[in-house]
């Protein structure tokens, strides 16, 4: 067995449809500690995409019938840590500095928007996901953070946003979604320096891979040369929330 | 003609069409003319200083920030995509 102190510790933020997948194939490394953060239930609805859950574990908690899964599996259990909570203002920096890296699958735009905060003012890399219907896109931003989520999509959208609960997502779109993330994450694990700066997009109805650079927002309020966010305030992160 | 793929979010504008098709010269061109087919699109697109934030346009594979943005040449045949910002899974 590795030694523990070796072990890289991974933040799955949300254990949802992309954090399942992910789970599954990051917890057969067993040079990975990860860091389990949800609060959530699990739903009926969920069982389509979120592949850790059977019907049992229908409205017991997602962080108690993950770690059942991945220890049931052969996973060991101090190889999982579990934070009871979700992503948080009063959290995010604390829990993010404990790990080498982070693996964003929020449902929703206020905790995409804190992780990539987070993630940059406390140095870390991180993986970001998301799926809608037959659509996902995934990336990876550098422990130096540039270019960041705020570089392409700058801020929280006002008003409501279609998520996965209004607008459905597919099974196999998002598990896809999932596998790239966990594929991400070890690629930045292992000091692959090509894994950042290109957003990937999935379009499940065409299975095409969509792969476009991005780059450096100079005005970027978080990573640009005269950066306005410094530190991690409530207010910021304001956005009605899609359940999983 | 240029293709335009259309996101989930704006397919109610486009009477469900996951993809429409319109004329242009430029990708703002083509805005403006889907916008005549397609009321409320633009303002969905665009604000008052180009492109919206939490929208990403693409022309082929490459976006339209790192061309010249909304006048971005096109040539029969070209396919825009609307990708915007998503959350979900």
């Amino acid at each position: 067995m590795p030694d523990a102190r070796a072990r890289q510790r991974v933040l799955i933020v949300g254990l949802g449809g992309l954090g399942c997948p992910a789970l599954s194939v990051l917890a057969r490394v067993p040079e990975l500690e990860l860091w389990l953060c949800d609060d959530d239930v699990v739903e009926l609805t969920n069982l389509h995409r979120q592949t850790l859950y059977r019907d049992a574990d229908v409205g017991h908690d997602k962080l108690a019938a993950a770690q059942q899964a991945l220890i049931a599996g052969g996973v060991a259990p101090e190889r999982l840590v579990a934070v009871r909570s979700r992503l948080l203002p009063e959290n995010a920096r604390r829990l993010v500095s404990r790990v080498d890296l982070v693996l964003e699958g929020a449902d929703n735009f206020a905790t995409k928007f804190l992780a990539a905060d987070a993630a940059h003012l406390e140095g870390r890399p991180i993986v970001h996901g998301a799926a809608v219907r037959w659509v996902a896109t995934a990336w990876a931003v550098a422990a130096t953070g540039a270019p960041c989520y705020r570089c392409l999509f700058e801020d929280v959208p006002p008003g409501a946003q279609q998520g996965c609960s209004e607008a459905g997502v597919m099974g196999p779109v998002v598990g896809f979604c999932g596998a790239l993330m966990a594929d991400l994450a070890l690629r930045v694990l292992s000091g692959d320096a090509t894994a950042f700066s290109s957003l990937y997009t999935f379009d499940g109805q065409r299975d095409h891979l969509r792969q476009v650079p991005a780059a450096p927002r100079p005005d970027c309020p978080l990573c640009g040369s005269s950066p306005s966010i410094t530190d991690i305030l409530e207010a910021r992160y304001t956005t009605p929330s899609c359940a999983a | 003609m240029i293709t335009v793929r259309i996101p989930t979010p704006l397919r109610s504008l486009t009477g469900g069409e996951e993809q429409v098709q319109a004329p242009g010269e430029t990708v703002k061109a083509v805005i403006e003319t889907l916008e005549q087919k397609h009321p409320g699109l633009r303002d969905r697109l665009l604000d008052e200083k180009g492109v919206r934030r939490f929208v990403n346009i693409y022309v082929g594979d490459e976006d339209i920030r790192f061309l010249d943005g909304l006048e971005t040449k096109l040539k029969a045949g070209d396919e825009i995509s609307i990708v915007p910002a998503i959350a979900g899974g």
